[in-house]
C-alpha cells in the first residue's frame, strides 16, 4: 500500500492531543453518600483484573485514537497498485454500433459498457494516469482527450451514445493504436460486443488491446436487405424483396409488414428458422412517388433491425443511345434489358447531343463525348485514364468481383479474349473484372457521370455467347440509370453521410433543413457556390426529410447489415488467422482506499457517540 | 401506644422468645436455665450429702433403697442480659426510611421480646456522643443502660425514640469497649451498617472472645445497594469526608451489585464461621417480615 498524500501524515500530531484530554482533569458532580467503602471496594475490584479491565476503562480513549489514526489514513489517501491498471495511459474505445443496442444484458450492452468504463474511470487513480474516450459510433470520435480528471472523463462518457451505425472499430483502433504507439504504459480497451468486428488489418501490429465483451444472447430477426425493382411479371407493379435473417438458436414466427408511406399495405406470416434466413417478395401497386417500408411484427433484443425502409420513384422509360457500328449482340441485350428501355442507334455523336439516360459506345471513339451515363466498350476518354492506354493479348479473367450489383448472377468461367485495352485502375473507378496485368472491366463515378468502361471488344471475344452477357447489360442499364442511381442516393446506411448533388434549380435556395425521425430539425445553411448537400448525423435509421425552400424530398437511412444483426457476442476477438485477443472479465478495482477509511472513520464516530450516551443516560 | 412499633407487632413479638444458645450466666434471678445449682423445680443433679447441708433437699426415697444421704440439686434459672449496640453514626442517616430509623424499631422490637421474657436488655449507642448531645437525648441515653421487666417497656420505647444519628462511627472501638464493660456475658445484637473504613472483625471477635451470643444485623439503604445516579462522580464520604472519584453509568451497575454482593458474603462467611447469626436488610424493608421471618430463620428467637 502507498499514499497519494503522505503529508497528512502531520495530522497524527493530533493523536498525543487526544491523550491530553483525556489527561484533564473531569469535571464531576459531588454527591454525598453515606459511606464510600463499597465504592472504594467496587473501583478496588474493577482494577484489580488488570489488563483487560485497564482496557475496558479506557474504551473511549481507544475508540477515539482509532478515529484520529483512520481519519489520518484516509487523508493520507492510501491505494493498492493494482497490475492492471499500472497503465499510464488508457485508451478506451467504446463500440457505439447499433449492435451495442441490444438488450439482452439489462438496460442495454451500451449502458452497461458505459458504467464498465465509468468504474474504470472511478479506478483512475489520479495523477500520473491519464484516459482518453474514444467512441466508435458512424465514425471514431475521441469524445476526450487524455486526461487525468476524472469528472471530464465522466462527463464525456455520459454524453456518449449509441447509433444505428454498424460497426467500424477498425478506425478507432487505427486512432488509439496511434496514440498508443511508442508508449511503453499505454493499454487499449475495447468495450464492445464483438459483434462484426475485424481486427485483421492490426495482425501484425503491437496492438495492448484489453477487450471487455459485453452481451450474453444473440435473440434477433432483422431485416439485412430491402430493394425495390420493376416486377419482371407486371411492369405497373413494384416488387419489394426483404430478407429476414434469424441469428438465435430458436425459430421464431412472426408477420412481416410493408407499408407504403406509413399506410400498410401487405403483411406476410414469415417463419425463420435458427441462423437461418428468408427472401420475401412483395408485390405492391405505385401510384406515386412514396417509401416502402418493411417492419417485423415481434419484439427481441435489437430494435433497430426489425424495420427498413426504401424511397422508390414511379418507374420511367429508359432512353438508351447506342453508338455502334454494328453489333447485334448488344443491340439485342440492350434492347431485352428491362420492359421500359427505349433504344436508338447510331453510328455516331455529334453536337447538339440528343437528350438520353444512357449512352452505350460500342468500340467507336465518338466526335463528341457524351455528358450522361456511359457503358464504354472498347473506348476510353483520355480524362478517364490520365495514365494513358496500352494494349494486351490474350488476358485471361482470373477474378470478378460478384458482389457489385452489376456483376449480379453474372459468370465469366469460359470467357476467352482476343485482346484488350491495358490501364491502371483509375482513383475514380473500381475494378470489377480482373487479368493478371490489367483490369478488364471498371465502373465508377466519373465526377456526376457514372460509368462502366469494358476493355476489350466484346465481338473479339466469346462473351457474347455466353448466358452472363445479356445479364450484365441488363444490370448495366439498371445501374446506369439515373433513377436507380438516385434511389441509391437515397438511400444511406444508417451512420453514413447523405449526399445530393444540387442541380441549377437549387441553386437560389439560401438553407435546408433536415427533420429526422426523432423530430428533430436541423437548419444547414447552403452556399451559393454550393455544388452538393451533404449531411452527417444520420445515426438512427428511419425516414429524413429534407426541404429546399418549398421542395421536400425523403431519403432513409437503414442498417441494413446481417453481421450487425448477428449479435452473438464474441468472447474472444481474432486477430488477423494467427492471433485472437480473449475477453477479460476482470472487474476494475477501485484502487483507492481512502473511501473505506473515511467510512470507518464515521462508525467509529458514531459508535463512539452511542457508547457517551449508554453511560451516562 | 409508641411511633416505633405498631399494637399488632408488639402482640405477636409478646409470644415469641429469645433463644439463648449457652447457659445464662447472669447473678440475677430470671427465667432462663442457667450453669448456677439453686432452687427451682428443674432436677438436675445428685450429690453426696455433707455436713450442713439443708435436710429439706435430702433424697429421701434414694436414701430408702440405698441407705445413704444424696442431695438432689435443682437447677438455677437467671436471667439473660440482651446488649443492643446500636450504630448512631452519620451515615445511618441515610436511605428512605432512614437506615437509623429501621435499626431503632428493630431495637425495639428485638428489645421488647427480651423484656416480655424478664431478660435485661441494654442498649449501647456509638459512637461515644458529642458534647453539643442535647440534655434529653444524654437522659434516654442513660435511661437504657438497663432495662429490666416488661413494665420498662413504655419508657424503653420513648427512649428510643429520643436517639439521634450522628458523627463517625468507630465500630470496632466501640464493640471492644463494650464487650470490656459488660460485667456478665449473654446475648449482643449489633445494628449496623457495617460500612467501616476501618472493617468490623476486631470489634465482633472482641464480642465473640468475651463470650457473647451475638447476633449481626446488616441495613443498607436501598440505594447503596442499587445506586440511582450515572456519570461522573465525586463521592464524599458522610463521616470521613472523604473522596472518592467514581465514572458510574448503567453499564457497570452489574459490577457494581457483584461488588456489594462479594462484601455480603464476605460479612456472611465471617459470621457464620464465628457462630454468629447474620441478616442483611435494606431499610426500606417490611419490619415484619425481617422480624417473624428472617430472624426466626436466624433461630434468633423462637
Amino acid at each position: 500500500m502507498s499514499f497519494l498524500a503522505p503529508i497528512a501524515f502531520f495530522f497524527a500530531a493530533t493523536l498525543p492531543v487526544v491523550v491530553v484530554f483525556y489527561l484533564l482533569k473531569r469535571k464531576r458532580v459531588v454527591r454525598l453518600v453515606p459511606s464510600t467503602v463499597l465504592w472504594q471496594k467496587f473501583l478496588a475490584e474493577n482494577q484489580a483484573s488488570a489488563p483487560f479491565q485497564k482496557l475496558r476503562r479506557n474504551w473511549l480513549l481507544l475508540l477515539q485514537l482509532l478515529l484520529m489514526a483512520l481519519i489520518v489514513l484516509a487523508l493520507a489517501r492510501p491505494y493498492f497498485s493494482g497490475k492492471t491498471n499500472e497503465a499510464a495511459l488508457q485508451v478506451v474505445v467504446l463500440d457505439a454500433s447499433a449492435s451495442m443496442q441490444s438488450t439482452d444484458v439489462s438496460p442495454s450492452r451500451f449502458d452497461r459498457a458505459r458504467s464498465e468504463v465509468l468504474a474504470m474511470v472511478d479506478g483512475l487513480h489520479g495523477g500520473n494516469q491519464q484516459m482518453l474516450v474514444l467512441v466508435a459510433g458512424a465514425a471514431a470520435e475521441v469524445r476526450q482527450s487524455a486526461t487525468s480528471e476524472k469528472s471530464a472523463l465522466r462527463r464525456a462518457i455520459q454524453a456518449a451514445e449509441v447509433t444505428d451505425s454498424t460497426t467500424r472499430l477498425t478506425e478507432a483502433l487505427r486512432v488509439a493504436e496511434t496514440l498508443t504507439r511508442d508508449k511503453p504504459g499505454s493499454e487499449i480497451h475495447l468495450f464492445s460486443d464483438g459483434a462484426g468486428v475485424d481486427l485483421s488489418e492490426f495482425e501484425n501490429k503491437d496492438l495492448r488491446l484489453v477487450y471487455h465483451p459485453v452481451g450474453v444472447r444473440s435473440k434477433n430477426l432483422g431485416v439485412v436487405s430491402l430493394d425495390v425493382k420493376a416486377n419482371p411479371e407486371d411492369p405497373a407493379r413494384r416488387a419489394v424483396f426483404a430478407s429476414v435473417v434469424n441469428t438465435s438458436g430458436e425459430s421464431f414466427d412472426t408477420t412481416l409488414e410493408l407499408l407504403f408511406d406509413g399506410q400498410v399495405v401487405e403483411s406476410k406470416a414469415i417463419t425463420v428458422g435458427p441462423t437461418n434466413s428468408t427472401p420475401v417478395v412483395f408485390s405492391a401497386a405505385q401510384a406515386r412517388k412514396g417509401i416502402f417500408t418493411v417492419r417485423l411484427g415481434l419484439t427481441d433484443d435489437l430494435a433497430a433491425d426489425n424495420q427498413a425502409s426504401v424511397p422508390s420513384a414511379l418507374p420511367e422509360p429508359i432512353r438508351v443511345i447506342l453508338v455502334t457500328r454494328g453489333n447485334r449482340f448488344l443491340e439485342r441485350a440492350v434492347a431485352a434489358s428491362g420492359p421500359n428501355v427505349e433504344v436508338s442507334t447510331t453510328t455516331d455523336l455529334a453536337e447538339p447531343l440528343p437528350k438520353a439516360d444512357v449512352f452505350v459506345l460500342d468500340d467507336v471513339v465518338p466526335g463528341v463525348w457524351p455528358t450522361g451515363n456511359v457503358l464504354a466498350i472498347h473506348t476510353g476518354n483520355t480524362n478517364w485514364f490520365p495514365a494513358g492506354m496500352g494494349q494486351m493479348e490474350a488476358p485471361q479473367v482470373v477474378d470478378w468481383k460478384n458482389t457489385h450489383p452489376l456483376l449480379r448472377f453474372v459468370s465469366l468461367d469460359n470467357v476467352q479474349i482476343a485482346s484488350s485495352l491495358a490501364v491502371k485502375t483509375p482513383t475514380w473507378a473500381v475494378s470489377l473484372v480482373d487479368s493478371p496485368s490489367a483490369p478488364l472491366v471498371l465502373a465508377g463515378d466519373f465526377g456526376r457521370q457514372r460509368v462502366v468502361w469494358i476493355g476489350f471488344d466484346t465481338l473479339q471475344s466469346t462473351w457474347p455467347l455466353r448466358v452472363s452477357f445479356p445479364i450484365f447489360i441488363a444490370n448495366a442499364m439498371e445501374w446506369l440509370n439515373p433513377v436507380t442511381a438516385k434511389t441509391e442516393l437515397f438511400q444511406i446506411h444508417a451512420g453514413e453521410a447523405f449526399r445530393m448533388p444540387l442541380g441549377e434549380g437549387l441553386a437560389q435556395i439560401k438553407e435546408a433543413t433536415v427533420v429526422s425521425p426523432g423530430n428533430r430539425t436541423r437548419t444547414i445553411p447552403l452556399g451559393t457556390e454550393a455544388r452538393e448537400f451533404v449531411f452527417g448525423e444520420t445515426p438512427r435509421q428511419g425516414v429524413y426529410q429534407v426541404r429546399f425552400g418549398t421542395n421536400t424530398l425523403d431519403f432513409c437511412a437503414n442498417l441494413l447489415d446481417a453481421r450487425e444483426s448477428n449479435l452473438t457476442p464474441q468472447r474472444a476477438l481474432s486477430l488477423g488467422r494467427r492471433g485472437s485477443i480473449s475477453g477479460t472479465k476482470s472487474q476494475v478495482a477501485n484502487l483507492e482506499y481512502w473511501r473505506a477509511f473515511a467510512l470507518a472513520g464515521l462508525a467509529i464516530l458514531m459508535l463512539e457517540w452511542w457508547w457517551f450516551h449508554r453511560r451516562t443516560a | 401506644m409508641n411511633a416505633l412499633l405498631p399494637p399488632e407487632l408488639l402482640r405477636r413479638l409478646e409470644q415469641l422468645q429469645l433463644l439463648a444458645a449457652r447457659r445464662a450466666k447472669s447473678s440475677l434471678k430470671g427465667e432462663r436455665r442457667s450453669r448456677a445449682r439453686g432452687l427451682s423445680v428443674e432436677f438436675a443433679d445428685h450429690r453426696n450429702y455433707v455436713l450442713g447441708d439443708d435436710l429439706r433437699y435430702l433424697d429421701w426415697n434414694l436414701f430408702g433403697r440405698l441407705d445413704r444421704l444424696f442431695l438432689k440439686l435443682y437447677e438455677e434459672e437467671r436471667e439473660l442480659p440482651l446488649r443492643i449496640f446500636l450504630d448512631c453514626s452519620e451515615s445511618m442517616n441515610f436511605g428512605s426510611p432512614s437506615k437509623f430509623d429501621f435499626a431503632r424499631r428493630v431495637a425495639a422490637s428485638v428489645g421488647y421480646v427480651a423484656l416480655c421474657g424478664f431478660d435485661r436488655v441494654s442498649i449501647q449507642c456509638f459512637p461515644q456522643p458529642p458534647a453539643t448531645l442535647p440534655q434529653a437525648e444524654v437522659v434516654a441515653r442513660g435511661a437504657l443502660r438497663s432495662v429490666r421487666g416488661k413494665t420498662s417497656s413504655m419508657t424503653f420505647f420513648n427512649a428510643l425514640s429520643q436517639l439521634s444519628a450522628g458523627g463517625a462511627a468507630d465500630f470496632n472501638e466501640s464493640l471492644r469497649r463494650g464487650a470490656m464493660e459488660a460485667k456478665q456475658t449473654g446475648a449482643a445484637l449489633v445494628l449496623s451498617d457495617f460500612l467501616d473504613p476501618a472493617g468490623y472483625e476486631a470489634g465482633l471477635t472482641a464480642l465473640i472472645g468475651r463470650g457473647f451470643q451475638v447476633t449481626a444485623i446488616q441495613i443498607l439503604a436501598p440505594e447503596e445497594v442499587d445506586p440511582t445516579t450515572f456519570g461522573d462522580l465525586r463521592l464524599i464520604d458522610s463521616e470521613s469526608g472523604a473522596e472518592t472519584e467514581v465514572t458510574f453509568g448503567k453499564y457497570r451497575m452489574a459490577a457494581y451489585r457483584q461488588t456489594v454482593a462479594n462484601y455480603l458474603e464476605r460479612l456472611r462467611e465471617y459470621c457464620t464461621g464465628r457462630g454468629i447469626r447474620f441478616a442483611t436488610v435494606t431499610s426500606n424493608t417490611d419490619l415484619g417480615d425481617l422480624l417473624l421471618k428472617q430472624l426466626r430463620a436466624a433461630e434468633v428467637w423462637v
